[in-house]
Formats: C-alpha cells, sequence, structure tokens
C-alpha cells in the first residue's frame, strides 16, 4: 500500500544511515585504498560531461567499500580543476531522500586529483595540518569507477558542512560560508554593499536568512581590517575574527609552501569562514591544498608584500609569534624521524598502480615519478629552510 | 481552470454575446454532452433510438421551433439544436489557487455549439469554447443507422470513465472526480465503433486515437504522453430487462493502452499526468523518468434508484520505465491510481435516472426546482508499482516517494428550471505527505465553491 509507505518513508528518513555501524574514520581511513563505483544512467552521463560547468545535480547509486547506497545525487565539482574527462565530483546522500546519510555523512567529495601530478601533495598537508592541531578534512584514496570503468584515483574527502563546523566549534548552529575565488581578492575594503562579498562567500548555512545578516558581518569584518588607525585595530578585530587561529593557519600554510591558500599567489583562495551565531566572531577552515609543498625555498613571511592587512596582524607580536611558531612547529614535526618522506613513500606506494593504471589523469606516468621525487626531496629540504628564515625573521 | 473572469459583469456580457450568435449564426458552432440521463455523450454510451427509415429531405419542411432548445427543422431526421452554456464559479482556498485573480470569480465555461441529426442516419455535434486557446471541444459525426454497430468519428472523449463521459451540465458536483481530471484521458481526435447489444443490456466502445487524450496531454513539450492510442470500454446492465429496483444498475470496464513520447517524437520524459486537487494545487511534483508503454484500467458502477443514485469508479495509470534505471535497466512502472465513490439524492423527489435538469416544479411555476444533496469520498495516489525499498524523490528511484490526497466533497444542487442551476460545494482535501503539497506545514486544505450556470 503505497499511502503506509509514503509515510513510513518519512519517519524512516529521519535518521536512516547507510552502514552506520561502520565509522568515518574507517571511511577516510589513508593506509587503505578504497573503491567507490557509480552508476550512473548513461542518459545523465552524457549531460554531466556536457554541461560539466554547471551545478547539475544527476541520481546515481554509489558503492564504497562493497557498501551501495542507492539514490544519491552527484555533481561536478572544483573551478580549476572542473573538466568533463576526469570529473570531480560532489555525492549529496539526502539530496533525494531526505535523512538518507552513510557512515553519519550527508556527503562526501570525490576530488579528481586533477592538478596534482605526485596526486598526495593534499593528503600530505590535510595531515600536517591536522597533526598541528588545526582542523582539516579527512581524506583517503580510492579507485573510482562509473558505470564500471575505471576513472583513475581519486581522493575521498570530507566536505565541510555545517555539521563538520558543529564538530569543531561546539555550536550547531553558526553560519558557515565558502569562498570563491571570483577575483583577485586580499581582503581590500569592497565598500558598503553586499553584492561583491556575495559573489565570494557562498552561504553553506542559514540560506534563506538576509542579506544583512548573512554579509553585514564580513562586511564589517574588511571593513575593520582595512581601517587606519593601528591604535585601535586589534581591538576591533578582535570581536571579528580568531586572529590567534587565523594566524596559525596561515603560519602552517606558509611552512608548506602553499601557492593557492588564503594568503595565496592569485588572491585568497580555498577556505571556509565560520562565524559563530553566539559571538560573532569568526574563524577559517583550510580547504584544497594540492598546490602545497610547490616550492623548496618560498619565503614564510612572502604574504607580507601580498597581503597588507597580514602584515598588520604580524605587526603585534603576540601575533607574529603565534604565526612564526605554527611555522616552525611543521618544520619540526615533518623532519622529526624523517616523517613527511616516511609519508611520501608510504602513500607513494600505496596509490602506485592506481596512479599508473589511470586511463585519464592529465600527467604522464614519468611526471608522477619526478613530482614524487621532488615531494621527497621537499621533505628533505624544507625544514632546515625554514627553521633558517623563521630564525632570521624573530 | 484555465480561464479566469474579472468579474460576473464582464462574464454575463461574454455570455450574452454568444447566446446572440448562438441564436442567429448559421454556422454550426458547438455543443455536447447530452442525455438527461447524466451520464455519458449520447453517440457513446447513450445511443439515440433506432432511426427511423430515411426520407427524403423536403425544404418545405423547414420551419424553427422551440423544442427543449432552439430547434431548426430541416427535413424529417434533419434538424440542428443549438446550444450554449456558461459556468461562473466563485472559488475559495485555504491554500493559494493557481492562475486565480484576486476577484476569487472564474469564468468555467463559455460554450456555444450545435449538435443535430442527418437524414436520421448521422448523429453529429460541433462544440466550441470562447476561448483563443484550444477551443474546439467535440467536433464529431456518428452513424447511427444500426444501433449494434455505430461508427464515429472527429474529436471527442475517449470512451474511459464514466465520470469524464459525465455531460457538465449533469454533474452531480461542481468538479469531476479527481481520477476522471487527471487520469481519464478525455478528448482526442480518433474513431471508434460502438453500439449496444442483446437487448441493449450489454454497450461496447473500441477505437483509436492520435494521442492518449487532452487531460494527459501536457503544454510542456518536454513532457511525454502517449502517442497513437487503442481504447475501449465494456458495459452491462445485467438487469436491464427485469422492471426491477436494480434495473439501471451499470457496471463496466475500460482500458486504454499506447507507446509513450513527447511532442517531439522523443520516446522518454518526465510524464504529463498531473497530481492536482480540483482546485488544481500540485500535490506531487517530482519529474521520474518514463520511457515505454502507457496503461489504463478502469472498473465502474452506477445505480440510480429513485431520487438516489450511488457511483463508483476506480481508475489505475502505469507508465512503464524501460532502461531508466542509473544502471540502464528497467525501473518499476510509475503508478497513478485512485478512487471514487459518491451518492445523490433528490430532495424534491425527482428520479435520478430521468435527470434533474428538468424539474418536476420549477421555480416561478409552482414550485422551487429540484434540489438535490451530494456526497463524494475519493482519493488519487502518485508513486510506484514497486515498494520494496526506501522511497525517494529521484528521478530513476525504483521506489518513488509518492503522495495521496484523500478528499471529501459535499455538495447541494439547486436545479430551479431547465436553463439555470445552482451548485454549492464544500471540498477537504487531506494530503498524506503536505510538503509536496500547497501547504508544507498544513494536511487539511478546507476549500468551497459555488457554480452558477445557465444553458440553452
Amino acid at each position: 500500500m503505497l499511502l503506509s509507505r509514503t509515510a513510513g518513508a518519512v519517519l524512516m528518513a529521519v535518521a536512516m544511515d547507510i552502514a552506520p555501524q561502520q565509522t568515518t574514520a574507517e571511511l577516510f581511513d589513508d593506509a587503505v585504498l578504497h573503491t567507490v563505483q557509480l552508476f550512473i544512467n548513461s542518459r545523465d552521463l552524457t549531460i554531466l560531461r556536457q554541461r560539466f560547468g554547471e551545478n547539475i545535480y544527476m541520481p546515481a547509486d554509489i558503492v564504497i567499500d562493497g557498501t551501495r547506497v542507492r539514490n544519491v545525487a552527484v555533481r561536478v565539482r572544483g573551478t580549476a580543476s572542473r573538466n568533463p574527462t576526469k570529473m570531480g565530483l560532489r555525492v549529496d546522500f539526502n539530496f533525494y531522500t531526505p535523512g538518507q546519510r552513510f557512515r553519519g555523512l550527508e556527503s562526501i567529495v570525490l576530488d579528481n586529483l586533477y592538478q596534482d601530478s605526485s596526486n598526495i601533495r593534499e593528503m600530505l598537508a590535510m595531515n600536517v595540518f591536522r597533526r598541528m592541531g588545526e582542523p582539516a578534512p579527512r581524506e583517503a584514496f580510492c579507485r573510482m569507477s562509473i558505470n564500471n570503468q575505471y576513472q583513475g584515483l581519486y581522493g575521498l574527502v570530507e566536505e565541510i558542512v555545517p555539521e563538520f563546523a558543529a564538530g569543531v566549534t561546539g555550536e550547531a548552529d553558526g553560519f558557515l560560508f565558502e569562498y570563491h575565488n571570483s577575483f583577485p581578492y586580499r581582503g581590500e575594503d569592497l565598500g558598503p554593499g553586499f553584492d561583491l562579498y556575495k559573489m565570494l562567500f557562498e552561504p553553506r548555512s542559514h540560506e534563506l536568512e538576509t542579506d544583512e545578516q548573512l554579509y553585514g558581518p564580513i562586511r564589517d569584518l574588511f571593513h575593520d581590517m582595512n581601517e587606519p588607525d593601528d591604535a585601535v585595530w586589534l581591538e576591533r578585530m578582535t570581536p571579528r575574527l580568531d586572529l590567534p587561529q587565523f594566524m596559525r593557519s596561515v603560519g602552517i600554510e606558509a611552512a608548506l609552501a602553499e601557492m593557492d591558500g588564503v594568503l595565496g599567489f592569485f588572491g585568497m583562495n580555498n577556505f571556509y569562514l565560520h562565524r559563530s551565531a553566539v559571538t560573532g566572531q569568526q574563524r577559517i577552515f583550510i580547504w584544497d591544498r594540492d598546490f602545497a609543498m610547490s616550492f623548496l625555498d618560498l619565503s614564510v613571511v612572502r604574504g607580507l608584500v601580498d597581503y597588507p592587512i597580514f602584515g598588520r596582524a604580524f605587526a603585534n607580536s603576540e601575533l607574529r609569534t603565534a604565526y612564526l611558531d605554527a611555522a616552525e612547529n611543521v618544520a619540526r614535526m615533518i623532519a622529526d624521524n624523517d616523517w613527511l618522506e616516511s609519508e611520501v613513500n608510504r602513500l607513494a606506494a600505496l596509490i602506485d598502480t592506481a596512479t599508473r593504471e589511470d586511463p585519464k589523469k592529465p600527467f604522464t606516468n614519468e611526471f608522477f615519478d619526478q613530482e614524487i621525487a621532488f615531494l621527497r626531496e621537499f621533505a628533505r629540504f624544507r625544514p632546515a629552510f625554514l627553521m633558517d628564515e623563521i630564525a632570521r625573521v624573530r | 481552470m484555465s480561464e479566469t473572469g474579472t468579474g460576473l459583469g464582464r462574464s454575463w456580457t461574454a455570455g450574452a454575446c454568444a447566446l446572440v450568435m448562438a441564436l442567429v449564426l448559421p454556422t454550426p458552432r458547438a455543443w455536447a454532452q447530452t442525455s438527461a440521463a447524466g451520464t455519458a455523450p449520447a453517440p457513446a454510451a447513450e445511443p439515440a433510438p433506432a432511426p427511423a427509415p430515411p426520407d427524403a429531405p423536403k425544404l418545405r419542411n423547414v420551419h424553427f421551433r422551440w423544442d427543449d432548445h432552439p430547434t431548426l427543422h430541416l427535413a424529417k431526421g434533419t434538424r440542428i439544436v443549438f446550444r450554449a452554456r456558461f459556468q461562473v464559479d466563485n472559488r475559495h482556498s485555504d491554500a493559494p489557487i493557481p492562475d486565480a485573480d484576486d476577484s476569487s470569480v472564474d469564468v468555467a465555461r463559455k460554450r456555444i455549439g450545435v449538435e443535430g441529426e442527418i437524414a436520421g442516419l448521422f448523429d453529429f455535434q460541433v462544440e466550441r469554447e470562447l476561448t483563443e486557446d484550444d477551443p474546439w471541444r467535440d467536433v464529431y459525426v456518428n452513424y447511427k443507422q444500426f444501433e449494434q454497430a455505430q461508427f464515429q468519428a472527429g474529436k471527442f472523449k475517449q470512451p474511459f470513465s464514466l465520470d469524464e463521459n459525465t455531460s457538465p451540465t449533469n454533474l452531480d458536483f461542481v468538479y469531476r472526480s479527481m481520477i476522471a481530471t487527471r487520469l481519464a484521458p478525455g478528448r482526442d481526435i480518433g474513431w471508434m465503433a460502438h453500439g449496444r447489444v442483446v437487448n441493449r443490456i450489454f454497450r461496447y466502445e473500441i477505437g483509436m486515437f492520435e494521442h492518449d487524450g487532452q487531460n494527459a496531454r501536457p503544454r510542456n513539450p518536454e513532457r511525454v504522453s502517449g502517442d497513437q492510442t487503442w481504447a475501449m470500454r465494456f458495459g452491462a446492465q445485467p438487469f436491464r430487462t427485469s422492471k426491477t429496483i436494480l434495473e439501471d444498475l451499470l457496471v463496466g470496464i475500460a482500458m486504454t493502452r499506447s507507446d509513450l513520447s513527447d511532442q517531439t517524437g522523443l520516446p522518454e520524459g518526465i510524464p504529463g499526468l498531473r497530481a492536482r486537487t480540483a482546485f488544481d494545487q500540485t500535490f506531487f511534483n517530482q519529474d521520474v523518468w518514463i520511457r515505454g508503454r502507457r496503461e489504463r484500467r478502469g472498473y465502474e458502477a452506477r445505480w440510480r434508484p429513485g431520487p438516489a443514485s450511488i457511483k463508483a469508479e476506480y481508475i489505475r495509470v502505469t507508465d512503464e520505465r524501460l532502461d531508466q534505471s542509473v544502471e540502464d535497466t528497467d525501473l518499476s512502472p510509475f503508478l497513478a491510481k485512485g478512487w471514487y465513490v459518491s451518492g445523490t439524492f433528490a430532495l424534491t423527489g425527482e428520479k435520478k435516472a430521468d435527470g434533474l435538469d428538468v424539474p418536476r416544479r420549477p421555480l416561478g411555476r409552482g414550485g422551487i426546482g429540484a434540489v438535490e444533496l451530494a456526497l463524494r469520498l475519493e482519493e488519487m495516489t502518485f508513486g510506484s508499482e514497486a515498494a520494496d525499498d526506501v522511497p525517494s524523490t529521484s528521478p530513476r528511484a525504483d521506489v518513488i516517494l509518492g503522495n495521496t490526497d484523500r478528499v471529501t466533497t459535499f455538495g447541494v444542487n439547486w436545479y430551479l428550471n431547465r436553463w439555470v442551476k445552482i451548485q454549492f460545494n464544500v471540498i477537504r482535501d487531506k494530503i498524506t505527505d503536505p510538503s509536496q503539497g500547497p501547504l508544507p506545514s498544513q494536511p487539511v486544505i478546507w476549500n468551497r465553491v459555488v457554480r452558477f450556470q445557465f444553458q440553452l
């Protein structure tokens, strides 16, 4: 009887978790090469590839390590990495079936690893952030197929959603925004209107709130950040931004020679902004670090040149110390027992076959080998470079 | 309701103009659905008696006479009857009414037309709505020389559903049942063989149509409906010759079958069937993919003992979903189904089988007209045949998260005289999953409507 089925479905969907007995830790176990199979109707798959630039959701089934989740929704994701050949995908478990989760998650990201010829930069960077006490999305590698055709090596990435933020902040009702590098932006005051801020910050919670509620505090943050009076700058900024957390995060980023992060070469990028609904203070969560470790000798204080507002925080002794300590701690940690080089070797071995068999990767196997070799060199060279530069800067 | 008037004044102006046109224009225009018994179009379900022997037309017999309706007699067995009908509704609903303006007055119908017969061998009917948008209604000719084997061609309602084939004049409620309005095929262009056999105990209608009817044919060209459609309907009045209280009992079955395609010929898409309340409010709007065959099954019964009547129907429509799963395999068919049971009772004592549209004691002639009470219970459900998984709104889910509207309608019908009828209905919709309905936090929606009808 459809009637009872309908009513029952509404009740069941309230808390329907596929494979709840398994943990997200197992899902993101980076010691294992997972398998992910997607099944998408051939018509929908053609549309996904033809219209890869749009955020069109298509229905699919996903099988993760043998557990099938029916009626999920997938869409192409990514900015520079977005392409129709090896599609980066967002998988939404509850788009079509309200309340459906997989191991407690509402969604996951299938990262196409399209911009990193080593395939392991992001995984390494996220591990560093977590080991340094900064929250970062959990990740694992997987062999991904669509309709039983191997698509290559993918990253299985925890998405930053309100629940992720709540797990870090302990606050369930905060405001979460995904930053989009819609134009090169380095923290200038964009004026009293919201239009430009709306291009940069996409709400991931409280989507139905008014512009004033959503963007008013962001506008005020960047307005106060650019106020000329140094004497009151810190006093004004502190309620608006968790400055120590910000400095720690960009300090780690700088130590990892990141070129496409919060203080990126081409403007701010790859982070989420979270605002407490209680205090109004904001903080950042990092995202997408596949350009980390691209330079051996990138200066740890490069941001002082490109980001004047960062320079104002750096001028404060406590914040400067927080920044340099974070960078120095990274240097010590990655050098400790050759941790980073060991990680490079471990992950490279884990993905070696899957990468070489990847039919859609935009680079050759020779280039993959060269990039892995470069990361080994980075692991050996970077700590000493950092310690030397940090000592000079202090 | 596709048209919405701006007020009663405008409606009556249009109505008066149409009436004059109907009376003075010799061009055949429109009117359909007769049957004093209030069931089906005359040629389809209530065929005329056996024709008189054909006689050569004699022009000297041409004359105009007001019988039940204005009629031009051209010769023996050849006549043209002019018809007109205007309906104005005053509606109110707890939920927003699509396409309704602020006046809450809706001109439901403005139709004119002609019907008649030719040489006692043919019936014809031409009916037109006074609107620019798809104006033609019934336009057909019926060859009726042999009651057992008649042939009808043109545009008319497919032989499916008792309620859908009841003339608007004779509806027991302001609106037809949801299943008749949404699931029965309605009008289309085609042909039909039909007749009554074995002392008129059994009736049959078998036809082929270009598509599967206007009710299922969406305006959105990307939605799919049935292509060439076979339709058939069989009925029986098993006690017709018994002269008992069961004499009028009618039971019947019907079916249609067609292949699905959209208006560009593509064989797959989202269905044109619409899950809407009587006031056009959507309660299921999921775009599931369909491909393959559409089949309808209908079961109907009617009994009209004295001043009372009971009518019931069950309709089930399935659209195949071949190759539509995420693995390009078949899904369980998309399913729309429903039923209604309705009853009426004439307080003023008229026999329902004879029709109430001609009251025994009309208003102003020593009586108050005919007054009738009516009650209808109905249900319509959209979903899928499969039920063995968690329902989903995915367009490729095997088990669709469906929805159901259960409706109770109470009505009073007042036939003032043969031309004027006033109906009042209170309609209670109860939507199983209100989140898919017009008021997402409110499962019960109350509606009321008053219809004023003038017919010539």
